[in-house]
């Protein structure tokens, strides 16, 4: 039977700090794969320029959306850890918004389950967007 | 007086999210449905007293508590109803 999956979520209002994430890393000796994806806001929105995006959440849900995707991912792949930050309020063109990682036993798994994290977060947890224009 | 309305109203409590705030010009709002309405017909209401949800009613999300419910959902007194439009996060 699998030790349960390692599961940190993380809402800030402050600037993602990757190289301290990295240097938090925590993986077991069986662990061979660690992905991880930053989202970074980009320059224009539906082809007008932009200077920044504004996240607003309901958090409360957003909270209970993304451990319904978590426990998913544990049913899913033999994850070890996931752990993922998403910034709220204003953030800069080229600052990240999204930190997302996922350690496992192999890249297939790592890769699959942090594509569907990513791609299924945008669908149903309840975070929007207000582009901040030039 | 018919039935229906003789019998005692339900109250909920409506929060909107993302520019449906600027939409209804509130952050959220109370409102009283005949009991065993359902999430359609609170939309309903919903749309008559701010009418520019109106066009938003085929994309609108609905949550009651933290879970999305779908428009056949039977509101109970109490609930705490959310409306959004389509999330983006990321």
């Amino acid at each position: 039977m699998r030790p349960k999956m390692n599961r940190q979520l993380t809402f800030t209002t402050e600037p993602i700090n990757e190289a301290v994430l990295v240097a938090q890393r925590k993986l077991t000796g069986g662990m061979g794969a660690v992905v991880y994806f930053t989202g970074v806001v980009r320059g224009n929105e539906g082809g007008t320029g932009i200077s920044a995006l504004e996240y607003e959440s309901f958090q409360k849900m957003a909270e209970h959306q993304f451990g319904l995707l978590f426990d998913e991912i544990e049913k899913q792949w033999p994850v070890e850890s996931v752990r993922l930050v998403h910034r709220l309020g204003l953030v800069n063109v080229n600052e990240a918004s999204l930190w997302v990682e996922v350690v496992a036993p192999h890249r297939g798994e790592a890769f699959a389950a942090c594509q569907w994290l990513i791609d299924r977060m945008k669908e149903v947890v309840p975070i929007w967007k207000k582009p901040h224009c030039v | 007086m018919s039935d229906k309305q003789s019998q005692v109203q339900a109250q909920v409590r409506v929060n909107f999210y993302s520019f449906f705030k600027e939409l209804t010009g509130c952050p959220g709002c109370s409102q009283s449905i005949a009991p065993g309405s359902t999430m359609a017909n609170l939309i309903q209401l919903l749309t008559e007293r701010f009418p520019k949800l109106g066009p938003m009613h085929k994309s609108m999300l609905t949550a009651v508590g933290v879970e999305y419910q779908d428009r056949g959902y039977v509101l109970r007194d109490g609930d705490e109803v959310s409306l959004f439009p389509p999330v983006q996060g990321g």
